[in-house]
């Protein structure tokens, strides 16, 4: 069986196409196209972004409005695959099995991302997938001037909108 | 990414009576994590260590000397720390929580400020200490800040104003650290090129530095090392409450009970 396919469609920047990873993380997978069939990522933004590691996103609408999620996924991380530029990933809290909705796209080679030891520190984050197409959409993403509005940082200054996230 | 200017270093040689150092940092100490004071107390009551060196963000916060006057937790801090200095030499590196704890706070408590960074002569080596924010080069945003709430124009605006006032804005930043929690990390990690630099400019071969919450040791190109410390939580399961222990045979994390 093929790997599913997700197209994000930027509004302005063009459409980023990842492929998931059903093998090695079925359970992130499933998790994330959940959100997708049911809309959660349409009309979300790319809320943190810092060249030189990552673009983080489906957890905002514009304006910062934090969206609900439903429960937390268990941690993948520790399932070989390494979180390499243009990968995606779970993003999440500090308790390592507390992703949701919120994934990013790494921007470089974050090594120290990855799995070391089944521990709060060493659990790492669990890449689930890869950007087959629109790169240069990130790349143009990961280039937009950020600054600091009300609790959070390095959000873009202009919203970088999530249009709506499909299954192809 | 702009590489900024290298600072200075501060040069600290260890008497030759020095066979045991012992490297904190990250304890993030609050009234609201009662176990991991507990576990600081209690370390810094004990450790064998003929000195300690606290590489950053021991508090979790802090609003000026004038509020660990009173009594009060941070004046639990200032009663633990003059009591170790009693007992061995204590030294303290600003970290990004707690970066306006003033001189005459660690004067009071028997303690030697550290400068960020500093190059420690121990065991015939160069040992670059530093809490390393300033080298998180990717968090442009929070250099920006950094840089900001550096200044001594920035603090002593700050100082001067009521403490009400003071606690009100630490009430809000601790807000901010917590809604960034929630919202979901990763942070960066410091950058290889300005670690390499660092290095280079202080004539050091190991790096040691807290900040990221995730101990490790890396290597640097030149056969070089960074060795990061771990954070502080005794009420985690199981419990962070390590101290990274340097004698002239090498380095170990010492599991404090």
């Amino acid at each position: 069986m093929s790997n599913p396919k997700v197209e994000l469609h930027i509004a302005g920047y063009g459409v980023i196409t990842l492929e998931l990873d059903q093998d090695k993380a079925p359970k992130t997978v499933a998790n994330f196209l959940s959100y997708v069939s049911k809309g959660h990522y349409d009309n979300t933004v790319f809320h943190r972004v810092i060249p030189g590691f990552m673009v983080q996103g489906g957890g905002f609408e514009p304006g910062m409005n934090q969206k609900p999620t439903d429960a937390p996924v268990e941690n993948e991380a520790n399932n070989g695959l390494k979180n390499k530029n243009y990968t995606v990933a779970m993003a999440r809290t500090q308790a390592p099995h507390s992703a949701s909705a919120q994934f990013f796209i790494n921007v470089a080679d974050n090594e120290f991302l990855n799995h070391t030891a089944p521990s709060a520190q060493g659990w790492g984050y669990a890449v689930f997938g890869k950007v087959i197409g629109g790169t240069d959409v990130v790349d143009r993403i990961k280039a937009v001037p950020t600054g600091r509005k009300g609790f959070h940082d390095d959000v873009p200054k202009d919203d970088v909108v999530i249009e709506k996230a499909v299954v192809v | 990414m702009a590489r900024p200017a290298l600072p200075r270093f501060q040069e600290l040689q260890a008497p030759g009576s020095w066979h045991t150092l012992d490297f904190i940092s990250d304890l993030h100490l609050q009234a609201a994590e009662p176990a991991t004071f507990e576990a600081w107390r209690r370390y810094m009551g004990s450790t064998p260590a003929d000195a300690v060196f606290i590489l950053g963000d021991l508090f979790e916060v802090w609003v000026g000397d004038d509020h660990a006057q009173q009594p009060g937790f941070h004046a639990d801090c200032g009663a633990v720390l003059q009591a170790a200095s009693l007992r061995t030499p204590v030294f303290f590196m600003h970290g990004n929580r707690d970066f306006l704890v003033g001189d005459g706070f660690l004067r009071a408590c028997g303690v030697t400020p550290l400068a960020d960074p500093a190059v420690l002569g121990f065991a015939g080596q160069r040992w670059l200490l530093t809490h390393g924010d300033a080298l998180c080069l990717a968090d442009a945003d929070y250099l920006q800040f950094r840089g900001e709430v550096r200044q001594p124009a920035w603090q002593l605006e700050f100082l001067t104003r009521p403490l009400a006032q003071r606690q009100a804005i630490a009430r809000g930043l601790r807000e901010q650290s917590e809604a960034r929690k929630r919202s979901g990390v990763p942070y960066p990690d410091l950058d290889g090129p300005a670690v390499a630099e660092w290095l280079g400019a202080a004539d050091a071969r190991v790096m040691i530095h807290g900040h990221t919450h995730r101990p490790a040791e890396h290597g640097v190109e030149g056969g070089r090392q960074r060795i990061v410390l771990s954070d502080w939580d005794a009420a985690a399961q199981p419990p962070r409450q390590q101290a990274l222990r340097l004698t002239r045979d090498g380095f170990r994390r010492v599991a404090l009970d």
